[in-house]
């Protein structure tokens, strides 16, 4: 606290060093930032048109061993052949399901005792295996009348080389599978890091010499290094854009000359092997994605489709300028931190209160890596399209923006008029689950703060016989496990055997069926919860009255207080402290309190009790939308911030007395 | 220095663990299971046997009891990662929905011959079988059958007709005892109705048709049985027909082995397969099965030994102990060719109960049906809306969701 | 002066009547649990009523007492299976979180209270934040992290530091609340007489604290005793299971054992009562009160 006192003092800061350090870190980072996306790209690219011309080879290969017979000698005739054309395949091999034998193989490994056709070996069962995964993916495909799974299969090996396969069909069912193994292709240069380099370094000496100009006019500074930074982002950027474009016109060229040559490659092993030759060979629908579907980038005639070509240059720059964007203004931001002080402010602060940082910080971390890391991760999820099916996929596969909050935040159809006028609500959408959030979060928590409370007033009451008998009783709904004791309080409610409908009885009041109507399903889970949680509220009130100091009451009994006026005038402003933040966690938990409804009200009757939570939960778990199930809790999550800001605002919470 | 002694006994101690294990290099076969009480213990038999008879290999089974609550949660985090088991015992309804998320299940076509395959009763290896593979082999099979108070059913009917003639008889609804108890209004236990008419839950495809014509039937009559003839009590959760059945107020009640450990001491009971339905032409009433497999994982690291572990564990010496001593209904069907498991009454009672059972679908997507299945289940019962018009929107609903799931 | 309390109090029999009234309310769905746990038998009990049940009938059918009373219930759960195990897994895990959790919040709430430094209200609403995002995708994540990352699975102290962080946001909170209620003479006092920080920490906040110290320690017991999901998923050897995960055994699935679950429950609530017990003369000692203005 009284560490200032200490510090030696400050020189006045240098601007023309901090905006040489800021430029340099920012262009520094951006130019990093940008080589490794290149790098990427490059590398990325290189690997997609390998996948694209192997694609095309395992396509040609497959159509021929199809037209071989899938079994038998031609199949080995054919595969031969075919290997002798393509020295670039390292094995192929052709397995037929029945019987699982290795109908082919051209893998050193096979000849002498191990050649095809044999049975396959125990360890050659990921083969078959893969061979089965192909065979499902078509057939669920074609029944789902979808593209969902990958009929051809793709898996890059530890040196490189890529493995490929590809189903083999007989009269329409997939009865086997021919896999090659490609040889390493050759290694893709990196981008030149000198280049980059020079886009750090040139802007950085630029700044030196002309800031020995300026001096250390901090506007004109600044305006220079934001100006040099912009050219450097936009300099390295251009020029990744059309090395792209370039490798990206190369690759469709290749393509295309690939196609025509598999076919005419293809053809004559037919023609050779006096296979059938109807109907004719379609070259360019081999260039296809692994749902077999054709790019079309390469027409039936063997030429490229420009426009096509166009398209796809087209996102690749949209591609660059979002990334340009994004990694243009992170540095920007740094630079102008840097530039314009707020590093020095940083350390400054830091050092100043460190006594306060460090008795901070180790719950801090502790918060920083098991709650606020899967935070990022559900939010980030909350942006995708993941599904069971997908749960492999890399995020910027399945990234479809705000697709999922449009969804469920623009579904207004709460309520629709029945033909003979009535009001019948959707209780599966979003706003009536809120309003029924709401109304439990509302109710619960009076309840809990209402009932907690009173106890603890009485129970503080001086001179009370028996107060630690009631005060253990007391607390017992919140020792006792919550699983067994929602079972009961549900058991309370039954129709016929529940105690409830028997008191009611008792009483000459006729039966209800409290799970057949919303409200009075609401109310048993409300009876449930409400029972569950004033315990706690009363524990914190029974605590928070100690802070209040006795020679307060006595002071305004003197002065003729009434009893009601004691406890709004001091009991109550003295709780605040300790209350509010009770309140506002209580809200916070009831909010998400998943446990009670799902073991009272399950929801019932058609799902009109479910509260957010229990919706998130099932469109996780019941419907494997996983994607969509993050979007539902950031939404819930979004609100309770809203919540907690406006209250601490209102209650000032963080503050001190 | 004062490190060297403690040093050189380390060192000493390595020596003789590398010397101590030479030629046996330890494969170690996690199993996770979700047994317990008699259950567990038989497995921990087998698991004994097995380890013993395979010491000279190096192969040692150790198991975990996993709570079934968070046994799924629990395969779904670990085993994707590397952490899992080598061998998990789950029954079939998550299955297709680890497949489909893939890195979780080993498909088995390869390993398993001929002889291996026919040792099972053939639906519960259907229920290992998703899309054309299978993936598990069948451990045994839970299915609900009838359970009758024998001091109040002397005996037990054989068709709907003398069952409701039998309930009507002992039912007193005002003073809570019933003909027959179970739990109608869960979708589980109503598809023994619903198979039995020829229901179904899905066509090829898989396509949902919760509306099927036989479904709406199938659920009138459930309609007739509760409203017309009052045999059934109202809100019938599983813990009320336990309780209503130990107090001997629920003569009849559909249930499967899981009730017998709850049955209380006093009350004399029988098995006997579900009725036949004269409303459905004499066709038997056909209960959904859960089968319990044995998988392989996908990340084990001795896949051979683990499925060799699956097939000794689902062979007939296995069965034997899992039946007798475990109280298990197991897959395999020399089993109750035993003479000691062939008189025991519950045993072939279930085995019996199983010829007509349908195994319940694996598919991911039936996780979607449940909900708007039990919204639909409860909205008839309480005569909300008729069996057609909830079926209708339940199918709407499963339809919606699929649609979610699937779309690109 | 305390003399005094008296005159002016409330008569005390309403009160009692209140109190009553609310024990029943609280105790007697526990009551049922007892019910269920010295039955013997695996089911519910459920009203036993005649066809034309009197009022006498009805009220003898709500009055929670089991026909038999046996605890063959509560052995088969302590014999069957490594239950005092388990329960000592529980004790070790939730102390440790509580030693853990109210440390690391006392020091934490201790500087959001006493301080005042750039980020102070961010990083309260950030503890207040945590607590916000809904945990029903979080366990994979959170496996991830844990095991993967942290190589803590099948750790007592991977659990702990969970459970840890899964409390510290309300005991952050709620000792910061009671923080700023205790004046700040008090410490501006021993400043002047020379102590540091940390023994005006030691020495006078924290024993004025006690109420609040005792509240929050009470509430990471709790989240640490209770939890299931984590416990089961994280913890890969059945000896290194704590209570609740053992008591997840007897249902599930199909089969409902509630007996046996009742007859589990209560041996799980008898610590928890027994901490408050211990707990409960510092949460209604009026320490402040003396100390203070004295």
């Amino acid at each position: 606290m009284s560490a200032r006192a200490g510090d030696a003092p400050e020189r006045p800061p240098s601007h023309r060093l901090r905006f040489a350090v800021g430029l340099l870190v920012a262009s520094a980072l951006a130019v990093g930032v940008g080589y490794r996306l290149l790098d990427g790209a490059l590398a990325q690219g290189a690997r997609s048109a390998e996948d694209r011309r192997a694609n095309v080879a395992i396509r040609a290969l497959a159509e021929v061993v199809d037209r071989a017979g899938v079994t038998g000698d031609a199949v080995r005739a054919a595969v031969a052949a075919w290997a002798k054309d393509h020295p670039q395949q390292a094995a192929i091999k052709v397995v037929a399901f029945d019987g699982l034998s290795l109908e082919a193989s051209t893998d050193p490994a096979d000849t002498g005792d191990e050649a095809a056709p044999r049975r396959l070996r125990r360890e050659e069962k990921d083969l078959y295996d893969r061979g089965q995964r192909l065979r499902a993916a078509v057939e669920t495909n074609r029944a789902e009348g979808a593209s969902r799974k990958d009929e051809v299969e793709r898996a890059r090996l530890a040196d490189g080389s890529l493995s490929i396969a590809a189903p083999l069909e007989k009269d329409g069912a997939v009865v086997g599978l021919v896999q090659v193994q490609r040889r390493p292709p050759p290694p893709v240069k990196p981008p030149s890091w000198l280049t980059a380099l020079s886009y750090v370094a040139v802007p950085v000496a630029v700044f030196l010499l002309a800031g020995l100009v300026v001096g250390e006019r901090r506007a004109v500074l600044g305006v220079l290094a934001v100006v040099l930074l912009a050219g450097t982002v936009w300099g390295y950027g251009a020029q990744s854009a059309a090395k792209l474009e370039r490798g990206r016109r190369a690759v469709e060229e290749g393509i295309a000359g690939i196609v025509r040559d598999e076919g005419a490659k293809a053809s004559a092993i037919l023609a050779s092997l006096s296979l059938p030759a109807e109907p004719p060979l379609d070259p360019a629908r081999w260039d296809a994605d692994a749902f077999r579907r054709p790019y079309g980038v390469v027409r039936s005639d063997g030429s490229v489709d420009e426009a096509k070509v166009a398209a796809s240059a087209a996102r690749d720059r949209t591609a660059v300028r979002n990334a340009l964007l994004l990694v243009g203004g992170v540095s920007l931001a740094v630079l102008l931190f840097v530039g314009l002080g707020g590093a020095s402010a940083f350390v400054r602060t830091v050092r100043t209160n460190r006594v306060a940082y460090t008795y901070v910080l180790p719950a801090m971390a502790g918060m920083v890596v098991l709650v606020f890391f899967p935070f990022l991760y559900g939010i980030a999820i909350s942006f995708t399209d993941s599904t069971i099916y997908n749960t492999n996929a890399p995020l910027t596969d399945i990234w479809v923006g705000f697709k999922n909050y449009v969804s469920i935040l623009s579904d207004f159809h709460v309520a629709t008029r029945d033909a003979d006028g009535t009001l019948v609500f959707n209780y599966l959408n979003f706003y009536w689950t809120l309003w029924v959030t709401v109304a439990w979060t509302v109710t619960n928590v009076t309840i809990g703060v209402t009932v907690g409370l009173f106890l603890a007033l009485v129970l503080n009451t001086k001179g009370l016989a028996l107060k630690p008998v009631y005060r253990v009783l007391l607390i017992l709904p919140w020792a006792m496990p919550n699983y067994i004791t929602a079972l009961i309080w549900k058991g309370m409610f039954h129709q016929q055997f529940g105690v409830v409908n028997q008191v009611i009885q008792i009483f000459g009041g006729s039966p209800v069926s409290w799970f057949e109507t919303p409200f009075t399903s609401f109310l048993t889970a409300l009876a449930t919860n409400g029972w569950l949680s004033f315990p706690f509220m009363m524990v914190v009130s029974l605590g928070a009255l100690q802070s209040i100091p006795s020679d307060l009451y006595e002071a305004a009994r003197v002065d003729g207080a009434s009893r009601w006026q004691q406890f709004t005038g001091i009991t109550l402003p003295s709780l605040k402290p300790a209350l509010v933040p009770a309140i506002i966690l209580s809200v916070v938990w009831t909010f998400n309190m998943f446990n009670i409804i799902y073991l009272v009200t399950q929801g019932e009757p058609g799902g009109s009790t479910e509260i957010l939570i229990t919706q998130a939960y099932k469109f996780a778990f019941e419907k494997y939308r996983y994607g969509y199930a993050a979007a539902y809790s950031t939404v819930i999550f979004g609100i309770l911030v809203v919540y907690g800001t406006f209250q601490n605002r209102v209650t000032r919470a963080t503050e001190g007395i | 220095m004062k490190l060297t002694p403690r040093l050189s006994l380390a060192a000493v101690a390595a020596l003789a663990a590398s010397l101590a294990a030479p030629a046996l290099a330890q494969k170690e076969i996690v199993v996770w299971h979700a047994y317990r009480a008699e259950e567990k213990a038989a497995l921990e038999k087998v698991v004994a046997a097995y380890n013993q008879a395979n010491a000279a290999k190096g192969i040692k089974v150790t198991t975990l009891a996993v709570p079934y609550d968070a046994f799924a949660d629990k395969i779904t985090a670990a085993v994707p990662r590397g952490k899992g088991p080598d061998v998990f015992i789950y029954a079939q309804d998550r299955l297709g929905g680890w497949i489909e998320a893939g890195n979780t299940v080993e498909p088995i076509d390869f390993f398993l011959d001929k002889a291996t395959k026919d040792r099972f009763i053939p639906t519960t290896m259907e229920a290992m079988t998703y899309r054309g593979t299978v993936w598990g082999l069948p451990l045994d099979y839970k299915v609900i059958t009838m359970i009758y108070n024998k001091k109040l059913v002397p005996v037990p009917p054989k068709t709907s007709k003398e069952l409701v003639a039998v309930a009507r008889k002992l039912t007193d609804k005002k003073a809570g005892r019933f003909g027959l108890a179970y739990s109608y209004s869960d979708y589980y236990y109503h598809a023994a109705l619903q198979n039995g008419f020829g229901g179904r839950v899905f066509d090829p495809g898989p396509k949902p048709v919760l509306n099927a014509p036989e479904n709406v039937k199938a659920m009138e009559l459930l309609m007739r049985w509760l409203d017309t003839d009052g045999i059934l009590p109202a809100e019938p959760s599983t813990a009320l027909i336990t309780s209503l059945f130990n107090d001997g107020r629920a003569a009849i009640v559909f249930s499967g082995p899981w009730f017998l450990g709850e049955i209380a001491k006093g009350i004399d009971y029988a098995l006997a397969p579900l009725p036949t339905l004269d409303e459905a032409g004499g066709k038997p009433m056909r209960p959904w099965m859960t089968v319990e497999g044995v998988f392989v994982t996908a990340q084990s690291k001795n896949k051979d030994a683990a499925y060799d572990f699956a097939k000794v564990l689902t062979d007939t010496p296995a069965a034997r102990v899992m039946a007798l001593e475990g109280r298990q209904t197991p897959a395999n069907k020399a089993v109750y060719d035993d003479p000691a498991v062939a008189k025991d009454p519950i045993l072939s009672a279930f085995r019996k109960q199983v010829e007509v059972a349908i195994p319940m679908p694996n598919l991911p997507e039936m996780t979607m049906v449940w909900s708007p299945a039990t919204t639909a289940m409860n909205t008839i019962v309480k005569k909300s809306a008729t069996p057609k018009a909830a079926l209708d929107a339940a199918e709407k609903a499963v339809l919606r969701d699929v649609a979610g799931l699937r779309k690109r | 002066m305390r003399s005094r309390a008296g005159e002016d109090e409330f008569p005390h029999l309403p009160l009692h009547l209140v109190l009553v009234l609310a024990t029943l309310v609280a105790v007697y769905p526990v009551l049922w649990v007892f019910t269920i746990a010295l039955s013997g038998q695996q089911s519910l009990a459920i009203a036993d009523l005649p066809s034309d049940p009197t009022v006498w009938d009805r009220l003898r059918a709500i009055v929670p007492w089991p026909k038999t009373v046996t605890l063959s219930n509560f052995t088969s759960v302590v014999t069957d299976q490594p239950f005092a195990q388990w329960m000592l897994n529980s004790a070790i895990v939730a102390i440790l979180t509580t030693i853990v959790g109210v440390f690391l919040a006392c020091t934490a709430a201790y500087a959001f209270a006493r301080f005042r430094f750039p980020g102070r209200q961010a990083g309260m609403m950030s503890f207040l934040v945590s607590q916000m995002f809904p945990g029903t995708l979080m366990l994979i994540p959170l496996y991830i992290i844990l095991v993967k990352w942290l190589n803590l699975g099948s750790s007592r102290i991977g659990l702990i530091l969970v459970y840890a962080t899964t409390a510290i946001p309300f005991c952050v909170w709620m000792l910061k609340g009671y923080f700023d209620t205790i004046p700040k003479e008090l410490e501006e006092a021993a400043v002047i007489d020379g102590a540091t920080p940390s023994t005006i920490f030691w020495r006078i906040v924290l024993p004025l604290a006690k109420p609040a110290v005792a509240v929050t320690a009470l509430f990471s017991f709790m989240t640490g005793w209770n939890e299931f999901i984590i416990a089961a998923t994280v913890m890969d050897k059945e000896t290194m299971y704590t209570a609740p995960v053992g008591l997840r055994f007897f249902v599930g699935g199909f089969s409902q054992q509630w007996g046996y679950f009742a007859a589990g429950a209560i041996i799980v609530s008898i610590p928890v009562v027994a901490l408050f017990l211990f707990l409960q003369k510092y949460l209604v000692s009026g320490l402040t009160a003396g100390s203070v203005k004295g």
